[in-house]
């Protein structure tokens, strides 16, 4: 079977200084299995590309799928299975509030609202400014210092309150953060569809169809 | 941190706790050199008198597990470390990875040793990539350094290889098998057993595998040194050793500890967490983790091992207990886990994936006081028709708290309801 998708090496989302780091890594990556089973670090490549982007673009899943030859549908199926991998942009602070029954029990919903209220945005959105986006994420095994956040997938923070949180977005806000996010990429239009209340085929029988499937005109 | 026997705990409140030599300073990386010289079904037959069992949350024996692996008569054979810890409530792996990495490298390469394994992978949460894992992975490299790994290690001729795999932010991959397919590059669809993973053909790659939690591995140092028999002493009848208790909720010193398996609830929040919080008034215990079944105050004498919460009906679950004070509606906790649930559904089989949806809205509809009195019915019958029914057992761990808040805490219900 072809896998389709991979036959044509797709081009690199990645800049030459991001493509080096890419590069390094994904040696690192396949390394940690065997030989017959490099397809196995799907994971940890896609994790890779996300680093360098800050998400994963349909361009960076093709990229990846053609590095590791595995078909662009096993690709999609990870990336979308798992959590941590955003599918589109977010923000140069990626805040995630825990809200499972430790953090819950000690008033994660308090500093959720004040995430809201502070950044002006609802959970799974992303500021105006591409700055700060918020996400609501199940357990992080930080209970013992409830309520915990998440920023930008791999920093902890432990025992927050709604003040200790204003003051942390205060802090965020002057760091440069992860990539810039891009916006989405543009998707090739498909060109629109003519009216198709007549029959393109010519002929008799053909100029029949409509009528006898007892159809009305398309809109 | 209270209690007499401290096997995991014993460099916890040193500076650098997890630096190479504050674990030799006190014993570390001893076990190791003893253990090579044993024969590896020695030190299985060690961990079986140990009565070590399992501390991820299924409770399985751990030498049994090992016999298992090593009865197989096909190699290569793996062992995977689960330290995907995301069970709501559960924070001791992290605690360990952070605080005595070292200690579980030499477990780990002990069990290695014991099953005839070679190449090891550590699957951890994602999460942790940038905290406890730099710490393991920087201990791991010592150990390389130092030859405790890698090849022909202290002589012995025995070589094994130790890799780091992280997942992306699924609760469904502490699942056993569900981790093993994460290992393999796909998303984490639990496997239909049998073949159990430590069968040919049910494990990584299909070859014979031992699953094995961190804490569970962080035990070998000291079962090697003292001794099975030794170790089973320090526990209750086949519930051996200590054991890592998370403690969080409404109490005055929430944190891991260390306590013997069959410490009492009360024991665990009077003399470890320092009791509950000013102005809370204990109402609700969850024993092992969001998806045990509820305890009420009054049974905060029951001992916590194994085999009494089981016959209790509810489980020790990964060691997570979580007390709740008077604030807390039963409904809306429940609420709070079945959303929790419903989210981690992988989607495989139907009666998981439709049944923690259906329930997780239903509650959310009693929560917001829209319900009715049947609502409430039917979240119990709801949850007792997905038990059992199910590939693995996340579909059991939501109906067992469904059942059971709804039970011991049915006036919360009512209080919420329409009539």
């Amino acid at each position: 079977m072809i896998a389709r998708g991979t036959e044509a090496a797709p081009p690199s989302p990645f800049t030459p200084e991001q493509q080096r780091r890419f590069d390094e890594g994904f040696e690192w990556a396949v390394n940690k299995y065997p030989p017959e089973r490099r397809k196995s670090a799907l994971l940890a490549v896609l994790h890779l590309a996300q680093d360098q982007l800050g998400w994963l673009p349909e361009s960076a899943m093709a990229y990846v799928g053609a590095r590791l030859e595995v078909p662009a549908v096993r690709v999609r199926e990870v990336a979308t299975f798992y959590t941590m991998y955003r599918l589109k942009p977010v923000g140069r602070h990626h805040i995630g509030v825990c809200n499972s029954i430790s953090c819950w029990a000690m008033g994660s919903e308090k500093v959720l609202e004040q995430c809201e209220e502070r950044l002006g945005i609802k959970k799974g959105h992303t500021t105006k400014d591409g700055k700060f986006s918020l996400e609501e994420v199940a357990c992080l095994a930080a209970c013992g210092g409830a309520p915990a956040v998440l920023v930008n997938n791999f920093a902890y923070y432990e025992n927050v309150t709604p003040d200790s949180m204003s003051r942390l977005i205060l802090q965020l806000a002057e760091q440069p953060g992860q990539p810039m996010a891009q916006a989405p990429e543009p998707r090739p239009t498909l060109p629109i569809l003519e009216k198709q209340s007549q029959p393109q085929a010519t002929g008799p029988e053909a100029a029949t169809t409509w009528a006898e499937a007892g159809s009305t005109e398309r809109k | 941190m209270a209690g007499p026997a401290r096997i995991l705990t014993v460099d916890w409140d040193k500076q650098d706790s997890f630096a190479l030599a504050t674990y030799q300073a006190s014993g570390g990386y001893k076990a190791l050199p003893k253990a090579l010289k044993m024969q590896p079904q020695q030190i299985v037959d060690e961990v079986v008198k140990s009565n070590l069992r399992g501390r991820g949350g299924a409770g399985f024996p751990t030498g049994m597990k090992w016999n298992f692996v090593r009865k197989e008569t096909s190699f290569p054979k793996y062992l995977t470390v689960n330290a995907d810890e995301g069970e709501p409530g559960t924070f001791k792996d992290r605690e360990i990875l952070l605080r005595s990495p070292h200690m579980f490298v030499e477990g780990l390469v002990i069990g290695c040793y014991a099953i005839d394994c070679h190449l090891t992978y550590v699957y951890c949460r994602g999460e942790f990539r940038e905290t406890a894992m730099k710490r393991v992975q920087t201990a791991i490299d010592e150990a390389y350094a130092e030859g405790f790994a890698g090849k022909n290690i202290l002589g012995s001729g025995f070589d094994l290889e130790i890799r780091v795999v992280y997942g992306a932010g699924a609760y469904i991959c502490g699942e056993e098998t569900a981790m093993l397919e994460s290992i393999e590059g796909r998303k984490g669809y639990p496997r239909l057993k049998p073949p159990f993973p430590a069968n040919a053909g049910g494990g990584l790659f299909k070859q014979p595998t031992a699953v094995n939690n961190v804490e569970t591995l962080a035990n070998m140092p000291a079962i090697v040194n003292m001794g099975g028999e030794e170790y089973a002493k320090i526990g209750v009848p086949k519930n051996g050793g200590t054991r890592l208790f998370a403690i969080s909720g409404h109490v005055k010193k929430p944190g891991v500890y260390e306590a013997p398996m069959g410490v009492t609830f009360r024991k665990l929040l009077d003399e470890y967490a320092g009791g509950m919080r000013d102005g809370s008034i204990l109402k609700a215990i969850i024993p092992g983790g969001a998806s045990s079944a509820i305890m009420t105050a009054e049974e905060v004498d029951w001992p916590n091992d194994f085999d009494t919460l089981k016959a209790k009906k509810t489980m020790a679950g990964s060691g997570a207990v979580v007390y709740l004070d008077q604030s807390v509606n039963m409904a809306h906790a429940l609420a709070n886990v079945m959303r929790f649930f419903a989210h981690e559904s992988c989607g495989q089989c139907t009666p998981c994936r439709e049944g923690t949806a259906w329930l997780s809205r239903l509650l959310d509809k009693i929560a917001q006081g829209r319900g009715e009195r049947q609502d409430v019915d039917n979240v119990h019958q709801i949850a007792r028709q997905m038990e059992m029914k199910t590939i693995c057992a996340l579909a059991d761990g939501a109906a067992m708290p469904a059942k059971s808040y709804i039970e011991k805490f049915r006036a919360d219900f009512d209080a919420l309801v329409r009539e």
